[in-house]
Order: C-alpha cells, then structure tokens, then sequence
C-alpha cells in the first residue's frame, strides 16, 4: 500500500475527532483501516486518547462548593450594603446641592454684613465665600477616595 | 436566546443567591477540573475557584444569554488563571496565550503531581492525568475543553480568545502529543 495512502488515513483520523469528517471522506477511512492493521492500530490508539480525556475523573475537594457558595452570599452582602451607603451619599449630596443653591444669596448677605462690620477688603469677602462652598466638598471628596482605598486595598489582602 | 439563558441572565444580572449557589453545586466538577489540570496546583485551583464565582456575582450583568454559560465561566477562570499566572510563575501558565513563542515548558514538579494524583480517582491514575500533565499547558487545555467539557470549536475560540484556526491546530497538536506520551508511557 502507498506512503501516501497511510498519510492520509493518518490525516483523516485526526480530522475525525476534531472537526468531522465529509461522508466520502469518512467512508474512505473506514475501509482503509479495515484493510491496513498500522492504520486500525493508530485508530485504536486515538480513540483511547479521547477514551481517557471523555472520562478524566477528579475529586473535588469535599467542602469547596459550600465555601464557595458562603463566600459569594457574603461577597453579596457587602456589595449590597455598599450600595446602599452609595445611594444615601448621593441622596445627602443632592440635598445639600440644593440647599447650598438656595441659600446662597442669604450667604453672601451674611459675608457683606461682617464685610461692613468689620470693615474687611472685598477680596477677602469673595475669597472667604469661595472657601465656604468649596472646602466641605473637597473634604468629602478626600474622605471617599480614602475609604475607597482602604476597602480595595482589604479585597486585595482578602 | 434559549429561556434557559435568558432565565440565568436575569438571575445574574439581580445578583440572585439561590441561583449562584445552583450554580455553583452544578459546575463545581468541571470548573474544578479545568483550573486543576490548567494550573497543575491543587490549592491555586481551589483559590481561583472561589474567586471564579465571586467574579461570576461582580460581572453577572455582562452575561447577556447570548452565549453559553459554560463558556462564559471558563473564559472567566481561564483569565484569572492568567492573572495568577502573571503574578506568580506556574508550569509556564505565563506562555498560555502564547504557544508560539518556543519557550521550553517546565512540568509541574514531582510534590505537586502526587498532590494532584490523589485528586484524581486512582482508575486511571497512570494514564491519563499524568499524560496530561506532561503536555503543555495550553494544548492541555484546549483537548480538556474539546473532549471533557464538549465544547464546540467556537466555544474553545471564545473562551481562549483565539482564532478558530489556532484552536484546532493546537487540538491536531495536542492529540498527536498526548498519543506521544500515552504510548511512551505504556511502554
């Protein structure tokens, strides 16, 4: 029988398992191993390749599944209650937006009246209106980034 | 879409307990053995497990249904497994995406085999697992999802994010591998 022959029976086996084969292709093989005992052996050898693969059996460790399903519930929770600290923030924020909107023109009387109390320069009165508006936000700010830090940093080590 | 997907989708996407612990129960032997034969590390395989499913809680909303579920939690261990892999050397995982780039593949040590073979069922304790570990690991993996786990060619492609052409030329690869190291080791 022809090299070429064996080469291809060789080709097609391989063919078989992974991607299948055309009909004619497939009806070919079969009588060529029928005829060719090298090529029905290696048939045999592949089949018991994917034989072993088919049925590789593993014990998994016996209480994996139940730490796995207790550290999701309580990975769960945290986020959980982690949305929920976010919605309040958003909550406060908005509140505190809108007051700070509203009560801006009884700010700036109040800054104008210790301005010609005091008799302080109006860049200082500005200054110190900008700083009233801005400091709380930024300190807020500064206090999320923190904690956002310190959680991430607990998830790493956890 | 299937009901079922769309079903499981939903269940992600609300971050549903009961369905992940289903799930969890349901694929807790073969996610187990795709990480234990991808790292060739029992308490990394374990490790990446759980952390597996607490990324399946995190990025359930990304699930759409479209896919299999199945792919979609391998693709999930499989870049952790990578991440591990980056961050610490095992069994060449570093080269997983990367079969091309020749570099020689180191088989997982003699404490960490007999540690995987006793989590393996002694049936065919010297054959397959063993063969198995002697191949590289990215051949390993494309033959445990092909003929273990029964995906399909395109299933393998997504989760190993590579080309189908590339996904069967390391199926040719790999089977011829195996074959290799199961005949040497019958002999």
């Amino acid at each position: 029988m022809n090299d070429n022959l064996h080469e291809r029976a060789q080709h097609l086996l391989a063919e078989s398992v992974v991607e299948g084969l055309r009909p004619a292709d497939e009806t070919w093989l079969r009588e060529h191993l029928a005829g060719c005992s090298d090529c029905a052996q290696a048939a045999a050898a592949t089949q018991n390749v994917l034989h072993a693969l088919r049925t590789v059996p593993v014990n998994v460790p016996r209480d994996l599944a139940a730490r796995t399903q207790l550290r999701v519930r309580l990975r769960a929770q945290e986020s959980a209650a982690a949305a929920g600290g976010s919605f309040w923030l958003w909550a406060v924020t908005a509140a505190s937006w809108l007051l700070g909107v509203f009560s801006a023109p009884l700010v700036w009387r109040g800054f104008a009246w210790l301005g010609a109390n005091f008799g302080l320069p109006k860049v200082a009165l500005e200054f110190g209106f900008v700083l009233w508006w801005t400091v709380p936000p930024l300190l807020a700010a500064a206090i999320i980034l923190h904690q956002k830090a310190l959680t991430a940093e607990w998830n790493n080590k956890n | 879409m299937t009901d079922d997907t769309h079903a499981l989708a939903i269940g992600l996407r609300q971050r549903d307990p009961d369905l992940l612990d289903r799930l969890i129960e349901q694929y807790q032997q073969r996610l187990f053995r795709y990480l234990l034969f991808l790292t060739g590390n029992p308490s990394l395989a374990e490790d990446l497990f759980q952390e597996t499913w607490i990324r399946v809680l995190e990025r359930g909303r990304q699930y759409n249904g479209k896919s299999k579920f199945d792919s979609w939690l391998f693709a999930i261990a499989r870049n952790l497994v990578i991440d591990a892999s980056r961050r610490k050397k095992i069994s060449s995982l570093e080269d997983l995406g990367d079969p091309e780039s020749n570099t020689p593949y180191d088989p997982p040590d003699e404490r960490t085999s007999s540690v995987l073979q006793m989590l393996v069922s002694r049936e065919n304790e010297q054959s397959v697992q063993l063969s198995l570990l002697k191949i590289p690991p990215y051949y390993r993996e494309v033959l445990l999802l092909r003929f273990s786990e029964e995906l399909g060619l395109e299933e393998i492609a997504a989760v190993t994010a590579t080309p189908i052409s590339t996904v069967k030329s390391r199926l040719y690869r790999g089977l011829a591998a195996m074959k290799t190291v199961m005949t040497e080791g019958a002999a």
